[in-house]
Parts: C-alpha cells; structure tokens; sequence
C-alpha cells in the first residue's frame, strides 16, 4: 500500500511537468493531426526525459525498481506512433538496463515493447479514422493498463531466477500497473483540456473573423475613402472590443473611433513614427505596451498605451494602415493582434479584387470605344464614293444617304450611356443598312422580323450594328451570289432573342479581326446580365452563319 | 485613245470611274467588270491597254486576280481603293500604281500622264504575280474554286482549259501559261500540265515518249521535249527525299 502511495507521488511530479508542457508552446503542434519531423524530434526527447525520470522516480525494491517509466514509451506510442514510441521506449529502457539489477534487461525490453504497444494503437486509431481518440483518457488508461501487463508478463518470462522474478512482480505489480495507467490517462486529459481550450479561442476568433469579414466585404467594393473608412473603423472597434481604431492612408488618419477620439482627429497628418515606418516598410508593428509602448505625440493625457499597425497593401503598394490600440489599463489581447492583422490582410485581397474588377469594367469600356473607332475608313470612303456617283443622276437620293451616313455617325458619337432600346439601336443600323444597300446594289437583301413590344428592350448600347456589319464585311460582300442578312428579334419566356443571319456562312473561330467585336459584345451582354447570357455563333460553311443573342426580358440591373 | 477595263464589286465605283475616265478624253472604255472572273474573260477578249482594279473583291481579290492575268495579256494595272492599309503597303512595296476612292480629278490627270509615257514606252508591263493556291473554274453559274494541290492534272484543247481532280472535269478562264508559272503544276505536254504529287506511275512507250499514271487512274500523255525535264524534276526529288 505504501508502495502504491510512493508511486502516486511520483506520478503527480509528472501531472505537474505535463501541466507546465500543455502550456508551452512546444504542445501546440500536438493539436493539429499531423506532425512534421522536427515536432516528433521534441517529443521524443521530452517523453524519453519522462521515462527516465520515471525510472529514477522509482523505488528500488528487492534489486528491483517500482517505477512509473512506461508513462513516456506509451504515450510517445500514442501520440507519435509506432517508431516515436519504440524509440523513446528503447531510450528509457536502455536507461534502465545501464542501471543494472536481476530485472535490468527484462525491463529494458518491456519498456520499448510498450512504447511499440502505445504506436499500434496510434496506427489503429488512424486506420480507423477515429484520430479524435489520441487525446482520450480512456485509451490512455487501457493502452497503459495493457502495456504493463505485457511488461509484467515479460518480466516473468525472462528473468530468472522465476523464483525471485515472481516475488518482485507479487509486490510491485498491481502498484505499478494502477500508478502508470492512472498517471498516463490524468496526462492525456490535462492535454485534451488544453487542446480544448486552443480550440475554443481559435473557433472565437474565427467567429469574429468572419463576421468582420461578412460585415465590411459589402462595401469595399467601392474601395476605401473617407467615407467607408469611418464605417470601416466602426465594424472592427465594435467587432473586437479593442480600446480604439484608426485607419490611415499614406499621409493622414481617415478614420479615429474610440478612446482618445477628442485629440486623434480624422484628416490630421499621421505623427505616430510607429505608422510612419509601417508604412515605409510594408510591415506590422507591434507595441505590447510592456517591452514597447505607444507613446501619442498629440497628447500626454492620452490614455492609449499599446497599437497594432498594420499596413493596407495592394500588390505590393501600400495605401494606408489599419491600426487597434488598447488603452493603459487593459492589456492587448493576443487573439484581437492575430484578428488585426488576419482582418487588414482579408481587407487587402478584397481592395486587390475590387481594383482588379475595376480594371476589368475599365478594360471592357476601352474596347468598347475601340469598337467605335472601328468604323472603318474603308467604309466611310466606299459610302461616299457611291454618294459621290449617285449625285450625278439622282441628287435626291444622294441627299437622303447624305442623312443616313450623318445619322449613322452622330449615333455613334453620341454614346454616353450603357444601355439603349433596341429600336435607338436598330436606328442606327437602318441607316448603316441603307447605305450598305446602296453601295452593293442588289447583291444585298435585308428581312426584317421584330416583335413590336422588344422595340423597347434594352440592350448594351452598340451590340446590333457591329455583328450587322460584320456579317455584311465578312459574309455578304464576299459572296458572288445575292447575299440576304436577316435581323429577327422574338420572345421565348422570359428571355429574348436576338438573330442575325446570312448566307455566306463564312465565319470562322479565331479568325483574325473580325472576331473582336462579337466578343466584346458577348463579354458586355454577360458582364451586364450574367454568363448565362450571351453570343452563340452556329455556322454552316458556305450556307449560313446564325448569331443569336440572348439576354432577359426583365432588366434589373440598370 | 486608251481602252480601259474597270473591275470593281460596287456598280456605282464602276459607274462613277467610267464618268471620270471618260471625262478626260483619253479614254474609251472597253468594259466593266464586278468581279475577277468577269475580268479574266474580258482581258482576253477586249486586251485592254490599262486595268482599274479594284482590291477589295469577292472570292478573288485584286492582287489574286493580277497574277491570274496572262503576261501576254498584261495591261497596265492602276489599282483602285478606297482605304485598306494593308493593299496600301503592299502598293508601296510592289511599286504599284494605285488610285485612292473617292477619285480626285488631279491625282487621275496624273495617272493619265503616267499611263501616257509608259505607252509611248512600249515597255510590256510586268508584275511580279504571287502563287496561285486556288484555281478559280466555272461551274454552271458557280465559281468553284480548286485547291492546286487536289489537281490531277490540267489539259487545253481549242475549247479551252480544263482542271482535272477527283471531283470531275472544270472549265477554267487561265491559261495552261499562267497555271504552269504560278503554281507546282508542271508541263508534261504541250496541252498537258500535272501534278507531280498525284502520279502514280509513269509508263515508257517507243520513241521516247511516255504516259503518266495518275493516282485516280487518269492517264496523261508525255512528249519527247519533256519527259527529260520531267524525269530531272523527279530525280531531282527523290535524291532530295
């Protein structure tokens, strides 16, 4: 009984080291699933130090020694796995065999068997996908109940003399089997509250991440100015209960909620040197307020005393900072810095995203006046040549392609808006046509088929007479034969249709030129109304080429 | 007077061309052509001292139609345009003449001069024609154009020049001259041009004349004066290969 009392006091020496490692860092690597090498190094000389220590922990009884040194081997075993486990068992066995006594190789032997005991069931639990139960205090008493027994069984099986073997295992037995298991299971569990806790704050300040996020990813698609900057400032100060925020851009402070808002002004310059090198040098600076303290050089009443400054940065240039201060009082919270800057981070992928959309709209805008400039010289001094020819015996006729080619052109530089009716654009095109009609004579045949009410459907200014003109530059006017272009708008559901055809069927995919304009009105159609939208082009050689757009009736983006 | 052709797909570029031409006093117009295919036949009938050309033309364009236009046939070419960077690069690469559309009465007085001297020259007009890859034959009302590389062979009697490939027999408006400078095709036979990838075999016959097997079993004769020309050229190739 007083053996078993020895034991338990030696055991608590290990309750107290496991207590003082869980809180170590050295312990977080244990709470993700997988380890990398240089973890598994620390363990094993961590728990190859616990058996031993249990080794010398021990009492020598009979040139034997009750000890608590499977401890180690065992929950290396289950932590680590089978060679973790060996390893540390062979470390803490060869230890004991150095010692010597009658049991001196058994035990040596027993001790890495045991380590190897507490890996098999490290593997079980993988192959089993039940890894949860590393960190259960059950396994860890059976494991451990186990082990000893086997080293129990060891001992009996190669010590001699038997005699001897026997008596010693008689006293030291149920002892040792209770204290280790007892000692490796109260071991697991204060891991597992530790691991709990861990995870408990990860998951709160996941929570808050993402409401954060959730909170400000609305409205910095407009990007960050003076206004969404102080809504900005609003969301973090409420969100992480830190004592103040700002946000600054290069050169002034956009934005101040908090403590110490009556001398920290929004639009003054940025005086904090701590911002001041953030900026300089894209990187986060912390002051604790112990080892380094935020010092405000506005005023010494100031109760701030400790800030985070992270940089805003898109690509690599910085466009300001995010700041969170604690006030003296109250100590800034590891999570609220790892939030700061995780929250500053997210901000600036989004403000990179935004710009990049930005770019985008810009970039569609470009081809667009591309497209406009397209009107090609080639067909400004055909149109008037043949107007030039016709005044000779029709001036009447000349006069009203005169009006047509000025209508075509005005509509064309008058282009402000985004969105026009088909019937401003099928204006546009009539005059086009006509022209065209005049200058191929009866080589090209018009049909017209639009349902009345899609006169007033809108679509993205410009879209009808660029793949007009394409099926008559590309198509029509390289036909021998009479070419027929026809123009058909129709209603399906909710949806509407618009078809251009002709005879020639000559489009190509990836033909050089005459491509890009069916493409920046595809890209336009499906950036207004979605990529469900669009061009489809089906082509029979030499017979026919059918470009249909597609786009809703109801128009909700305006 | 100078007989002048015009070629233009657009009927009022022809029209408002023949008014200016005619305007001057210089000219008589012998015709009026809306594509290259009516220009073929119209060169050979009318033998027009200067073409207008056009660049911009259905299925042949002006540059193609240049080369598809026998030298001894050649006329003085003005090409006439109405804008297209590349035709006027290729202008001025291949010093060629060219007009630009809406005509200018000075920049034709100009051409007239031009034209004038190279008349009173008497040099023969001579433009370097590129390759020709498509043979353009009539098909009925059609233009069917041929890919040089499917041509068997090609043969010319009095009735004109026909393209022999595996789809059938075609009339066609160029001549066995131009077909042999401007493409692979090569003479076997004074009426007889062939495809040197499409033989077969060729088969010896007495007095050093020979016949062509073509790969669709087409059977094309060979005449003394080229079968030595013909067996260097495949020599030539296999030793190549």
């Amino acid at each position: 009984m007083e053996l078993l009392f020895r034991l338990i006091q030696a055991m608590s020496v290990f309750l107290v080291i496991a207590y003082l490692y869980c809180k170590s860092p050295w312990f977080k690597p244990l709470t993700t699933d997988s380890l990398r090498a240089r973890d598994k190094i620390y363990l094993y000389f961590f728990f190859s130090a616990v058996s031993i220590m249990g080794t010398y922990l021990g009492i020598p009884i009979q040139d034997a020694i009750a000890n608590t040194r499977a401890i180690g081997p065992v929950l290396a075993g289950i932590i680590g796995g089978p060679i973790l486990g060996t390893a540390v068992g062979f470390t803490g066995g060869l230890h004991r065999y150095s010692l010597g006594g009658f049991t001196a190789f058994s035990c040596g032997l027993s001790t890495t068997v045991e380590g190897t005991i507490g890996g098999l069931v490290h593997l079980y639990l993988r192959r089993t996908n039940r890894t949860d139960l590393v960190f259960n205090p059950k396994v860890a008493f059976i494991t451990t109940f186990f082990a000893e027994m086997v080293q129990v069984a060891i001992i009996l099986l190669v010590c001699r003399p038997y005699e001897d073997a026997l008596a010693v295992v008689k006293v030291i037995a149920m002892p040792m089997i209770l204290s280790s298991s007892v000692g490796t299971a109260l071991f697991v569990s204060i891991g597992h509250d530790q691991k709990n806790v861990y995870e408990r704050v990860a998951a709160i300040s996941s929570a808050k991440a993402f409401k954060i996020a959730g909170r400000t990813l609305n409205f910095l698609g407009r990007g960050i100015n003076q206004e969404t900057a102080v809504d900005l400032a609003r969301i973090i100060h409420e969100e992480t209960g830190v004592g103040a925020v700002a946000i600054t851009d290069r050169e002034k402070v956009m934005a101040f909620i908090g403590h110490g808002s009556d001398h920290h002004q929004p639009g003054g310059p940025i005086v904090s040197p701590l911002t001041k090198t953030a900026i300089a040098e894209n990187k986060v600076i912390f002051a604790d307020g112990e080892r380094e303290r935020y010092i405000c050089p506005l005023s010494n009443v100031c109760p701030l005393n400790s800030v985070l400054v992270v940089p805003l940065h898109i690509d690599n240039d910085v466009i300001g900072t995010i700041k969170l201060y604690e006030p003296r009082n109250k100590q800034f919270l590891n999570m609220n810095k790892t939030l700061g800057e995780g929250i500053t981070n997210l901000l600036s992928n989004q403000l990179l995203l935004s710009r990049y959309e930005r770019q985008k709209n810009l970039l569609i805008q470009t081809e667009l006046k591309l497209l406009q400039a397209q009107i090609n010289p080639h067909f400004l001094f055909n149109s008037l040549n043949t107007i030039i020819s016709i005044t000779r015996n029709n001036a009447a006729r000349a006069r009203e392609l005169l009006t047509h080619l000025s209508n075509f052109f005005r509509k064309n530089l008058k282009r402000g808006n985004d969105l026009s009716t088909l019937e401003e654009e099928l204006d546009e095109v009539n005059s086009y046509l006509q022209i065209e009609k005049a200058r191929f004579d009866d080589r090209l045949v018009i049909q017209m088929d639009i349902d009345p009410p899609l006169l007033k459907l809108r679509v993205p200014t410009f879209t009808l007479q660029p793949l007009i003109e394409n099926a008559i530059k590309h198509g029509i006017s390289n036909m021998l034969e009479q070419g027929t272009a026809k123009i058909h708008a129709y209603r399906d559901d909710s949806l509407a249709f618009i078809e251009i055809e002709d005879n020639a069927g000559s489009f190509r995919e990836n033909s050089t030129g005459d491509g890009l304009g069916i493409k920046i009105v595809d890209r336009r159609i499906k950036s207004l109304f979605g990529n469900e939208y669009g061009t489809t082009i089906p082509c029979v050689p030499n017979k026919m080429t059918r470009l249909t757009i597609k786009i809703p009736l109801e128009v909700h983006k305006l | 007077m100078m007989r002048a052709l015009i070629v233009d797909d657009e009927i009022h570029a022809r029209e408002e061309l023949e008014a200016l031409l005619v305007e001057t006093g210089d000219f008589i117009i012998s015709g009026k052509c809306a594509n290259a295919l009516e220009a073929i036949q119209a060169i050979k009938k009318e033998k027009p001292d200067v073409l207008f050309l056009d660049v911009q033309m259905p299925v042949i364009n002006g540059f193609e139609l240049l080369s598809m236009i026998d030298e001894k046939l050649m006329p003085n070419v003005f090409f006439v345009t109405a804008y297209d960077e590349y035709a006027l690069k290729a202008f001025e690469e291949n010093t060629l003449d060219y007009l630009l559309k809406p005509v200018e009465k000075s920049s034709l007085a100009k051409t007239v001069w031009k034209l004038k001297r190279m008349l009173n020259g008497g040099e023969k007009p001579v433009y370097a024609g590129a390759d020709i890859k498509k043979i353009p034959c009539v098909l009925f009302s059609k233009i069917k154009l041929i890919n040089v590389f499917e041509v068997e062979y090609v043969r010319s009697n009095e009735a004109g020049v026909y393209v022999i490939c595996q789809g059938g027999e075609f009339f066609t408006d160029l001549t066995l001259k131009v077909l042999e400078d401007r493409t692979d095709l090569i003479r076997c036979h004074k009426q007889f041009l062939v495809n040197i990838d499409r033989i077969d075999e060729i088969i010896f016959r007495e007095n050093m004349l020979a016949e062509i097997k073509t790969k669709s079993g087409h059977r094309v004769p060979v005449s003394r004066r080229h079968l030595k020309i013909l067996r260097e050229r495949l020599n030539f190739r296999e030793r190549k290969t």
